[in-house]
């Protein structure tokens, strides 16, 4: 007997508190842009994670009230430095939110250190239980320095791929490099990661907004939604480029058009993790899964995938499977063929 | 409510009900013919007796309609709508004083509610209804007094009566049930009391009886604990199964709320004491594919004790929103929606019934006057738009809120 009213489950996004990950290399910027980002009114509700309270020069006249850990600032922004590890930490902001000894975020960004590879920071968060129950990621920012940015791309394997699993990318420094420099460091960047956005910010001066809603935030998410997050209509500029320095990472979405069947998404993502998890940087996409009332998002990063998510509807006529793969040496054929072998194997069955 | 604490709830509205902000534990819904919504309330205690919301805009609440009681040592406490017919509770401070029982108004007009007919439940021993069910047009079942009925215990005053109200203008007993030896005469012995800082009685509170399973009533005993009734012959109620976690738990048993397709019941107690004298109070997942054998799974995550044991009034569980068949009212078997004084109205996710998740909570700041200093949400509605409407015991009146998750 189902008597349930419609909407009468938990939406599976909406009710966690979305985090957004802010990754950069040393010296990008990434410090100015936190310390902007802390003072900036738009921010009341945000609270922000970093490594050193010392590092973004927090005034004194700017704390409202202040902890070993946690400071609350006058607009209304929790900052929080990170004491034993990331994960802990979130738990305990959660902890004293509920209990009211903090305010009652709603966001939270998360500076991860330069020379951290952000992957691994992905991965914790689609594996710890605890953690998902409460937040959800909902992007990666990383910030990239007009100036130096080049030269650390050829040097650093960490700032390819903080560009390349990047949901936005905030350009620092414009103000600073030749026009050319940029030019080119944008094309490099669109041909690492052809399904980004990228905005300029000089001195850290960015509205916070543009720094949320990376990802779906509900089960209802319309379709505008879902294309900006997988960067539907930015890959224009990669196509026309000459050369490529990061053949090692590099990123591509595939796109199928009949539905899979539960069985054999598994049997590809299974195949897919097992062979090549350490080299699968990040995946995500809207799967067709038959019978299922709406796109199922899925989520990856190296050899742990998330729990699928159905949402509740498809919103437009378009009701094809697109994945974006961000991966370190492997060929698009691969993996595109692999998926195309499991899907007609289940088509078989 | 720059100190509100929120997740997953916002505010839409609040509305101190003309500065009698005190609401007891009646709320329904109704949808009338001319297409508006109204609230109807039920106040917690005198001088007012019931009030009317129009509740159409969620966003702006406006009274239509306040009434008084007749006299200071009585309570309205509770109401049902169904229709245009809305039952009124009664309950007197001391048992023998008049009126006890509930009324019954026409509110097809809800600015002016007629009265179209009074129970009469008083007696000397009788303090009147505690609670009303309301919901099938037909039967009102209410924990209530009886002028024939003489407890053994004084607190065990309130049984479960079924009222015949099928010709509204002349309500009829159709049945009634209590625990074995809590009547004067009874053959089983009397039930042992609980310890005396925290018993508060066996009798009945909440009596639900849902179209789903007309020949079932779940019905909270208090210190007794929770009671499925046969009532297939109303005249003669037998019991199906029960279940009491007290002692070794602290007793009062509120709310035992099914939920059909699941083959689970929610159950609620009430805390009573301020200042967590009678901590814990919890809300239990209970497994019911045995009737006769209903089993504890899991209780509800606590709102965190060290920041609310103390924060003033009551903290513990209390009323739920519960699945009420009528056309305004959200019905789910995974989302569960309840208030815990002054730990606010929470949500709970039990998808996973043996670990339930709690997934939003409102608590408002402590409302101007509240003698508690503190918010003490006492009672939930939840509209099928997700809407929930909750209400302090003392001061704040209503909160209007919309369920983001």
């Amino acid at each position: 007997m189902k008597r349930d009213s419609p909407g009468a489950a938990r939406d599976p996004l909406a009710g966690r508190i979305p985090i957004i990950l802010i990754t950069g290399f040393l010296g990008s910027g990434k410090t100015t842009l936190l310390g902007k980002l802390l003072r900036h009114p738009g921010m009341d509700r945000a609270a922000v994670v970093i490594n050193e309270l010392g590092d973004v020069a927090i005034d004194h006249q700017l704390m409202a009230t202040s902890s070993e850990q946690m400071t609350l600032l006058g607009n209304g922004c929790l900052c929080c430095t990170v004491r034993t590890d990331l994960q802990e930490t979130l738990r305990e902001m959660f902890i004293r939110r509920r209990a009211g000894e903090v305010i009652d975020f709603d966001r939270v960004f998360v500076e991860t250190t330069g020379l951290a590879d952000p992957v691994p920071v992905l991965h914790s968060f689609q594996s710890d239980g605890l953690l998902g129950a409460q937040y959800r990621l909902d992007g990666v920012v990383t910030v990239v320095d007009a100036v130096n940015g080049m030269g650390q791309l050829d040097t650093m394997p960490e700032a390819v791929k903080q560009a390349a699993v990047a949901d936005r990318i905030v350009l620092s420094k414009t103000d600073l490099a030749a026009p050319e420099v940029t030019r080119e460091l944008i094309s490099r960047l669109k041909t690492l990661n052809p399904y980004v956005s990228i905005t300029p910010a000089i001195q850290g001066e960015i509205d916070p907004a543009l720094l949320v809603n990376l990802g779906p935030g509900s089960a209802k998410a319309l379709p505008a939604e879902l294309s900006r997050w997988l960067g539907d209509g930015n890959t224009y500029l990669g196509k026309k480029l000459r050369g490529n320095h990061d053949a090692a990472i590099h990123t591509f979405s595939l796109r199928f058009e009949h539905p899979f069947t539960w069985d054999s998404l598994n049997a590809a993502l299974q195949t897919l993790t097992a062979l090549r998890g350490p080299d699968l940087l990040r995946v995500k996409g809207i799967v067709n899964v038959e019978g299922e009332s709406g796109p199922v998002i899925l989520q990856a990063a190296q050899h742990v995938i998330h729990p699928p998510i159905t949402l509740e509807s498809w919103r437009d006529a378009d009701r094809s499977t697109r994945i974006v793969f961000i991966v370190r040496n492997i060929a698009r054929e691969s993996v595109e063929s692999l998926f195309r072998a499991v899907g007609a194997l289940a088509a078989r069955s | 409510m720059a100190n509100a604490l929120t997740f997953n709830m916002r505010l839409l509205a609040h509305h101190e009900l003309q500065g009698f902000g005190g609401i007891g534990e009646g709320m329904a819904l109704q949808q009338t013919r001319d297409g508006r919504r109204i609230l109807w309330l039920a106040h917690e205690g005198a001088p007012k007796n019931f009030t009317g919301v129009d509740v159409t805009d969620p966003r702006a609440p406006r009274v239509i309609v306040q009434t008084d009681l007749p006299h200071a040592k009585m309570r309205s406490n509770s109401l049902d709508v169904t229709g245009d017919v809305m039952a009124v509770a009664y309950q007197t401070s001391t048992a023998g004083l008049k009126p006890a029982g509930f009324d019954l108004f026409d509110i097809s007009h809800p600015e002016q509610p007629k009265r179209i007919s009074h129970f009469d439940a008083s007696g000397a021993h009788s303090r009147g209804a505690h609670q009303v069910w309301f919901v099938d047009g037909e039967f009102v079942h209410m924990s209530c007094g009886a002028d024939d009925f003489q407890p053994r215990h004084p607190e065990d005053d309130q049984i479960y009566r079924i009222v015949d109200v099928r010709d509204p203008a002349r309500p009829v007993e159709a049945g009634r049930w209590w625990l074995p030896g809590t009547r004067e005469g009874d053959a089983a012995p009397a039930p042992a009391r609980l310890d005396p800082r925290i018993a508060t009685g066996y009798r009945a509170h909440n009596t639900n009886v849902f179209p789903e399973r007309p020949d079932r009533a779940y019905v909270g005993y208090i210190d007794g604990g929770a009671v499925i009734l046969d009532i297939a012959d109303k005249a003669r109620p037998k019991v199906v199964g029960m279940w009491n976690h007290s002692p070794p738990f602290n007793g009062f048993t509120h709310t035992v709320l099914p939920l059909f397709g699941r083959k689970l019941l929610v159950v609620s107690d009430e805390c009573v004491r301020d200042d967590g004298i009678d901590w814990p109070r919890l809300v239990w997942v209970v497994d019911g594919r045995n009737e006769r054998n209903p089993v504890p799974i899991s209780t509800f995550p606590a709102p965190p004790v060290e920041a609310f044991i103390k924060r003033g009034g009551r903290f513990g569980a209390h009323n739920l929103h519960e699945n009420q068949p009528g056309p305004t009212s959200f019905r789910s078997e995974t989302i569960i929606v309840g208030t815990f004084f002054n730990a606010g109205v929470r949500a709970y996710d039990i998808a996973n019934p043996y670990q339930p998740q709690e997934i939003a909570y409102y608590v408002p700041e402590a409302p101007k006057l509240s003698r508690a200093g503190a918010i003490q949400l006492n009672d939930v509605y939840v509209d099928e738009k997700r809407i929930v409407y909750t209400v302090d015991r003392h001061a704040g009146g209503l909160y209007i809120l919309e369920m983001t998750v």
